[in-house]
């Protein structure tokens, strides 16, 4: 099997795939990134994780619409895979519980 | 709101769209647009398209990237093929490998490091913010036909400079003179009783502190050196005394004077890359050396600098500082009773510096700093690439020679479509793969050399591996280098016609023999006329160091601080020649060695002030055992005595004084300057008090008390037990101030520690020609000896003695040294006659020098040769011969 472990920056593309859903592509990430984060990424960095995330099978991809903004190119959109969604949700709870065995934060 | 400018950079778009997988072209281009266009809408056209071409190279990485192999494979195999080939080329033929790469490697080691040198000697002054508006104001005077440069100047100059010229913004001075002061000190804290001896003290204003742009760490900008007792030290000596602790505001003792404590108002950085370095700088605020000194044109102890107004016109400032001649400097001139005023005044100009140029131009300009050559700097440039140079020759005849194996290989490439062009890319990726090789190494061995480089150039330099510049360069060099050097072979090997190789009719490699041998001339003129170099430069250390000074420099212990024995110094002294191993002890700081006192004075006959010129020369204060201690001759008169009581007004002169002063009978003369009348009463032998580059300036003695220095003549026992015995008697008189002491003999060979230095520069880089030289020898006699293998065997079978076959593998090569030899010398002679005039005293260059220089050289060159030679002479001929 092929590397499993989702780094920091890519837990959070995934995440921001999951919330953007239809609109999620390259651009739009990018954007969103920088607005959640404060942090300046280029799109190159952004596409090259993306492409990382879907040959480990954590994502899917297909061409979607275009508009006149790009020139009417088509844009690549990108769907949570099953497999990608649950190690999202794998990665919270071990975070969760180590959260949970945190003595100075055990009620929070 | 769009303008016609506001679409994508199409050059940034070409260039992704030749990179980009051709698949994701067009989700890319639609991403990078919209990204555009929303830049556009929330900032400026401009920052769109910047951020368009950072948004592409950002694609430059492995998943976007088209793959090239797929496309043009037979470029790609054949790039590889070569590389393959270059590297089997080494690995096959190692010792011509290692010659290439190792002599190579040598030259790019030794380039490395000169160019560090120059680079740190071109970093000096160039840090202020405006530096083409800082001059250092010089003096040019003309004296008995010769030009003349100094930086001293009267006290009250600066002020002046800066009241009467609008241009200049701002003047400030310092005084470095060992008289007032500056130089050395004995330092300790207010609180402590324990002396440190320092050195690098100076008196300086705030202005010229401020023109200069020193660092301050602490302190009030612009208000450090304020008052009479302000000081300024460096960071280095701010961590010694004060470690752990604000330096501001707390007070050292300088030289025992506990009357006028010195408050510390700011440290600055440590200074570097400055022409001139002080740890300590004194206020010069309220400071009279003598009464009335600050306002006083006759004496010129100050050098000055200035700041002027930004687009000054430097000449037409210079033309108008005429002025301080007339106004100023004339009216001295009368008061101090000089004759033809007006013809001085001609001959005397004021010219501006620019700061940035005084640590490298500063050679003919008298300013007691030690700094830069541009000249040196040019010379080691010269060496630089000479011995470049010379590596890559061995490069060229090494490949060239050994075409005749690679005849072969190329003929059959042509036979099986291999173009022209193809073949001299090819040799030239080789000789850029040797270089590649050789930066490498010679890289690693600069870093392992520069150790002992620092030691010989005495600078402090460190590998700059994180400087921006660094691996551009490096590369950039590699690929020059790589293809000059690979140049002409790659165009020689590819010419061979494949019919005439593939028929074994090519000439095996003699054909450029011309051409090979100039450049081995070439080669061995350079490493000879180097040796040469050396030789000179050696002879004439030894001659000034074996050169009769005129004084006995041997057996001279030299006690330093004895200024702060105050009171109980002639009790020392007395107690000193107690000891059985001390001969005689004399109290003076005027010493033949640099760094003691120095003054300037002008002499007249008594009566004849106002008539006659005064000849200007030295006022040394001595005391009654200083001659007999030092060792010099009287040749007319009489020493001083202690029994005569007039001897207190009365003056020994040297014999360029008498000379200077048109004495016939110097005894009982009369002599009047500034001060006061003296009697001459002895004539003493010229000696040397200063550098030989200069001729023995007149000079005089008289009784007088300068305290600092204690010289003692000991006799030839044991050293050892004798300063073991000073040493006690020291800390019984002055516990809290370590002894401190040195050889007059040693002090002397300091004076000359340049000329030394540059010998050895000069011998390294030599000796470093030569084995490049001899390497590239080595190899072509290896070639030749190969190449004639079957000769020479067949030679020996049909009788020929070892003498005989010997002489016909070495003659040729001895011819050529003998041809380098005759151009070589000429050249040295020339070159170094040139150096030697910077001597008044000098050496002669002998016959003696080139026959040595020669003989080494055939030497060298011989023993090189003939291990081929030898090894081929010696071996069983049938060997060779029965292979066919």
């Amino acid at each position: 099997m092929k590397e499993t472990r989702l780094g920091e920056f890519e837990e959070v593309l995934l995440l921001l795939v999951g919330i953007l859903g239809e609109e999620a592509y390259a651009f739009k990430i990018a954007e969103e990134f920088e607005g959640q984060t404060k942090r300046a990424v280029s799109i190159g960095a952004v596409h090259s994780t993306l492409n990382r995330l879907l040959e480990k099978g954590f994502l899917t991809s297909e061409m979607g619409s275009s508009s006149p903004e790009r020139g009417g190119r088509r844009k690549r959109i990108y769907t949570i895979t099953a497999h990608g969604s649950r190690i999202l949700s794998d990665s919270r709870d071990f975070k969760v519980s180590l959260w949970n065995q945190y003595p100075g934060f055990a009620n929070g | 709101m769009k303008n016609n400018n506001a679409i994508p950079p199409a050059l940034a778009e070409k260039l992704l769209l030749w990179f980009l997988k051709e698949e994701l072209a067009e989700e890319v281009l639609g991403d990078l647009d919209e990204k555009f266009y929303a830049t556009v809408r929330h900032k400026s056209v401009m920052r769109a398209r910047r951020n368009y071409w950072y948004q592409v190279f950002h694609y430059l990485r492995p998943f976007a990237l088209k793959k090239y192999r797929s496309k043009h494979s037979n470029f790609t195999i054949m790039f590889k093929n070569n590389f393959k080939i270059a590297w089997r080329q080494i690995i096959r033929q190692k010792m011509y490998s290692v010659i290439k790469i190792g002599g190579f490697s040598l030259g790019i080691a030794a380039c490395f490091l000169i160019t560090l040198y120059i680079l740190d000697e071109l970093r000096y002054d160039q840090h202020y913010a405006d530096k083409e508006n800082i001059y250092r104001v010089i003096e040019e005077t003309e004296y008995m036909g010769k030009d003349f440069k100094n930086v001293w100047f009267p006290a009250p100059l600066a002020q002046v400079l800066e009241n009467d010229f609008a241009e200049i913004e701002k003047a400030g001075r310092y005084n470095n003179a060992e008289l007032f002061g500056s130089g050395s000190k004995e330092v300790r804290r207010t609180d402590r009783k324990l002396n440190f001896y320092e050195t690098r003290f100076t008196y300086m204003d705030q202005k010229l502190f401020d023109i200069l742009q020193y660092q301050l760490l602490s302190g009030s900008p612009g208000k450090v050196l304020s008052n009479r007792t302000d000081l300024v030290i460096s960071q280095r000596k701010a961590e010694k005394y004060f470690p752990d602790e604000d330096p501001i505001g707390k007070t050292l003792i300088l030289n025992n004077d506990e009357e006028q404590v010195y408050t510390i108002r700011g440290v600055m950085e440590n200074p570097e890359a400055i022409h001139f370095q002080y740890d300590f700088i004194m206020s010069l605020a309220g400071v009279e050396f003598w009464p009335g000194e600050q306002n006083f044109w006759g004496a010129q102890n100050y050098p000055t600098y200035i700041k002027v107004q930004p687009g000054t016109d430097i000449h037409a400032l210079e033309d108008k500082l005429e002025a301080i001649e007339k106004n100023y400097l004339m009216p001295a001139w009368k008061q101090s009773g000089e004759l033809n005023i007006e013809e001085k005044a001609k001959k005397t100009r004021m010219a501006l510096q620019p700061v940035a140029d005084i640590h490298l131009y500063s050679a003919d300009i008298e300013d007691m700093l030690s700094h830069g050559d541009i000249r040196f700097v040019w010379l080691f440039g010269g060496i630089a690439a000479f011995i470049l140079l010379i590596a890559g020759i061995n490069f060229i005849n090494l490949s060239t020679a050994k075409s005749a194996n690679r005849a072969m290989e190329v003929g059959l490439r042509k036979t099986v479509g291999s173009t022209r062009r193809h073949l001299v890319s090819q040799f030239l990726i080789e000789s850029t793969l040797f270089s590649f090789l050789s930066f490498s190494i010679g890289i690693l061995l600069a870093y392992f050399l520069l150790p002992y480089f620092n030691l010989l150039s005495t600078k402090s330099l460190v590998m700059p591996w994180t400087e921006w510049w660094l691996w551009p360069v490096l590369l950039l060099s590699t690929l020059t280098v790589g293809i000059l050097a690979g140049l002409y072979p790659s165009f020689y090997l590819s010419s061979f016609k494949p019919i005439h190789v593939l028929k074994g009719k090519l000439s095996r490699g003699s054909k450029t023999s011309t051409l090979r041998n100039a450049l081995v001339i070439f080669q061995f003129t350079t490493s000879i006329a180097l040796i040469i170099g050396t030789f000179v430069i050696y002879s004439q250390v030894n001659y000034i160091l074996n050169k009769k000074v005129g004084f006995d420099k041997d057996q001279v212990v030299m006690l330093h601080g004895a200024n702060t024995l105050e009171q109980s110094r002639s009790v020392f002294k007395e107690k000193l020649l107690q000891l059985s191993s001390v001969k005689s002890v004399s109290i003076s700081d005027y010493l033949p060695i640099d760094g003691s006192m120095r003054n300037n004075n002008g002499f007249v006959k008594a009566g004849k002030e106002g008539e006659e010129e005064p000849v200007f020369g030295q006022i040394w204060r001595v005391d009654h055992d200083y001659i007999k201690t030092l060792g010099m001759k009287v040749i007319e008169g009489r020493d001083f005595s202690s029994e005569v009581l007039s001897d207190s007004s009365a003056m020994i002169i040297n014999r360029k004084m008498a000379r200077e002063l048109g004495f016939e009978n110097p005894i009982g003369e009369k002599v009047e300057n500034f001060e006061l009348t003296r009697t001459v009463i002895g004539v003493i032998e010229d000696f040397h008090f200063e550098s030989m580059k200069g001729e023995i300036r007149p000079l005089c003695m008289v009784l007088g008390n300068s305290p600092k220095t204690m010289s003692l003549k000991v006799t030839n026992a044991n050293m050892a037990e004798t300063l073991e015995s000073i040493n006690l008697l020291w800390d019984e008189f002055s516990p809290n101030q370590p002894i401190r002491y040195s050889f007059l003999d040693e002090k002397f060979a300091a004076m000359y520690s340049d000329v030394k230095q540059m010998g050895q520069i000069f011998g390294t880089f030599a000796i470093l020609a030569i084995i490049v030289a001899c390497l590239g020898l080595f190899a072509l006699s290896a070639f030749m000896v190969e190449q004639r293998s079957k000769e020479i065997s067949i030679r020996l079978v049909l009788g020929a003695s070892l003498r005989s076959v010997l002489s016909l593998l070495t003659l040729n090569f001895v011819k050529l040294i003998i041809i380098s030899i005759l151009i070589a010398a000429p050249l040295a002679w020339y070159a170094m006659q040139m150096w030697l005039q910077d001597f008044t005293y000098r050496t002669e260059i002998g016959p003696g020098i080139f026959i040595l220089s020669g003989s080494l050289a055939i030497a060298i060159a011989l023993v090189t040769i003939s291990y081929q030679s030898i090894r081929a002479a010696l071996a069983n001929p049938v060997e060779q011969l029965r292979s066919e």
